[in-house]
């Protein structure tokens, strides 16, 4: 248990890192390696929840393909050295710092405030053969239009860069 | 609650989903490209998406919390993949993808 712990304990300050890194990183590069290590932060916290199934489809899906898109897209904008520095004006960032925190400590009373249910705190064991079944069953609707969903941003993504290329 | 160990406390992990979302927002507020603001987005988004197993495994027995982290990471893939293309629309006509400087239907 002890062990358990310790590791639960390295993998949230990894995400808390990882997530501190994404937002105030100078480099844009950095940012998104920020974002890779909060990923597979949040997937070992899925691991924890007893959902190895997402857990994997967080790895694959975020860290294998958005992260790859927004490093291809961090290419095409231009090199490194050109881009002006990500540092804006003090105002700003007091202004995001004010938000953030504003809105942070609003949440955080919902969440001391609410009291859960007792008894519901007993490990659930959810397999995926379960996930399975409640998206080919109840879920059908949405897994349907999830998947025509990705097929118009794929269409559409392409259909931007091409009529881009014919307007020059 | 104390006698469970940490991992076992639903406390600790909307502390974490809360802790994402805070520091997405200040990147979306703070930074000045506009891939860097799609990132933070999708920090926002992985906050979302960890609050909702979170509350499918300690207070329900059945399986639609997981489901919606999963159409959650579809949606997330789509957004990226039209922002992308969005941003990159905008760097071949602009030369940059500064926010400030998107101001021209505003003037």
């Amino acid at each position: 248990m002890i062990l358990a712990d310790a590791i639960f304990i390295l993998i949230a300050l990894m995400t808390m890192a990882g997530a501190l890194a994404t937002v105030l990183a100078r480099s844009i590069i950095y940012a998104m390696l920020g974002l890779v290590v909060t990923m597979f932060g949040i997937a070992g916290l899925y691991i924890y929840l007893n959902a190895p199934f997402i857990a994997m489809m967080q790895i694959l899906i975020y860290v294998g393909a958005i992260s790859i898109l927004i490093a291809f897209a961090i290419m095409v904008v231009g090199p490194l050295s050109q881009r002006p520095k990500e540092w804006t004006t003090l105002k700003r960032f007091i202004i995001a710092f004010v938000v953030a925190v504003s809105s942070f400590f609003i949440f955080l009373k919902f969440v001391v405030q609410s009291k859960w249910l007792p008894g519901t705190f007993s490990v659930s064991s959810l397999t995926t053969k379960d996930i399975g079944r409640a998206f080919f069953d109840k879920l059908m609707l949405p897994f349907e239009l999830i998947s025509l969903l990705l097929v118009v941003a794929i269409i559409g993504a392409i259909m931007l860069a091409l009529f881009s290329r014919e307007n020059k | 609650m104390t006698a469970l160990p940490l991992f076992n406390n639903i406390n600790v992990y909307l502390f974490m989903g809360l802790f994402l979302l805070a520091c997405g927002i200040v990147g979306v507020i703070y930074r000045r490209t506009l891939v860097s603001m799609l990132i933070s987005i999708e920090l926002i988004m992985n906050g979302a998406g960890l609050n909702f197993v979170v509350f499918n495994r300690f207070l329900s027995d059945r399986p639609y919390g997981m489901a919606f982290t999963l159409f959650i990471m579809g949606i997330a893939a789509a957004e990226a993949a039209i922002a992308l293309a969005i941003i990159i629309l905008i760097f071949r006509r602009f030369r940059n993808v500064e926010s400030d400087d998107l101001k021209e239907m505003k003037d």
